[in-house]
């Protein structure tokens, strides 16, 4: 089992966004899931709104 | 389940849920309608079922965000990955007897998005069976 947090706008599987989960992903779903933003690996408290303004200036 | 109106439908693709992002979902089985008629003093003709074609239509807004519409879908049709699909009328309430799942695992063949000034983005994906199994209700 591996620890994966749901980080992008909508739910993953049944875990909703920001929402912590374990899960034996299939490896190829796995890394589509992480490619695109969907989930990360490990524990990540969800961001605030300033967070989420923050890194969407920094990527510009 | 009473009559309803589709509102609260669940579309999920690649274990992510697309519900918000899709406003229109349309499942459709045709069994091929065989010939199998003889010679009968009516005239009359007999047919077996054929191949079975099954497809599932969805409307999605068009979306580029981070795991939205553009990002899990065209990764899916570009690498031409199976994905599963599943669609069931009540997102809130559990799968069940009258709450079916439709699943299976899907191929996109067609990927098309496109804009029109001043008009909501959307755009149609179909998803054809991947295996065998092809798409079937679920009730657990």
């Amino acid at each position: 089992m591996t620890k994966y947090t749901v980080t992008g706008p909508v739910a993953f599987m049944e875990y909703e966004p920001g929402e912590e989960f374990d899960e034996d992903l299939d490896p190829e779903l796995e890394a589509r899931a992480l490619e695109r933003g969907s989930i990360s690996k490990g524990s990540h408290p969800r961001k605030k709104k300033e967070d989420g303004n923050a890194e969407a200036d920094s990527a510009n | 389940m009473p009559k309803r109106i589709a509102l609260t439908d669940k579309i999920q693709l690649d274990s992510t849920d697309l519900s918000d992002f899709a406003r229109q979902v349309q499942f459709t089985s045709d069994d091929a309608q065989v010939d199998v008629s003889g010679f009968n003093t009516l005239g009359t003709n007999e047919y077996l079922p054929g191949p079975r074609t099954q497809s599932v239509t969805v409307d999605f807004y068009g979306s580029y965000g981070t795991g939205e519409v553009h990002q899990t879908l065209y990764t899916i049709y570009k690498n031409r990955t199976t994905t599963a699909l599943k669609w069931r009328p009540d997102g809130v309430a559990v799968v069940g007897v009258s709450n079916p799942e439709l699943r299976g695992n899907a191929k996109v063949y067609s990927y098309g998005p496109g804009a029109q000034r001043g008009s909501e983005d959307t755009f149609q994906v179909t998803f054809m069976p991947a295996d065998a199994a092809g798409f079937d209700y679920f009730t657990t």
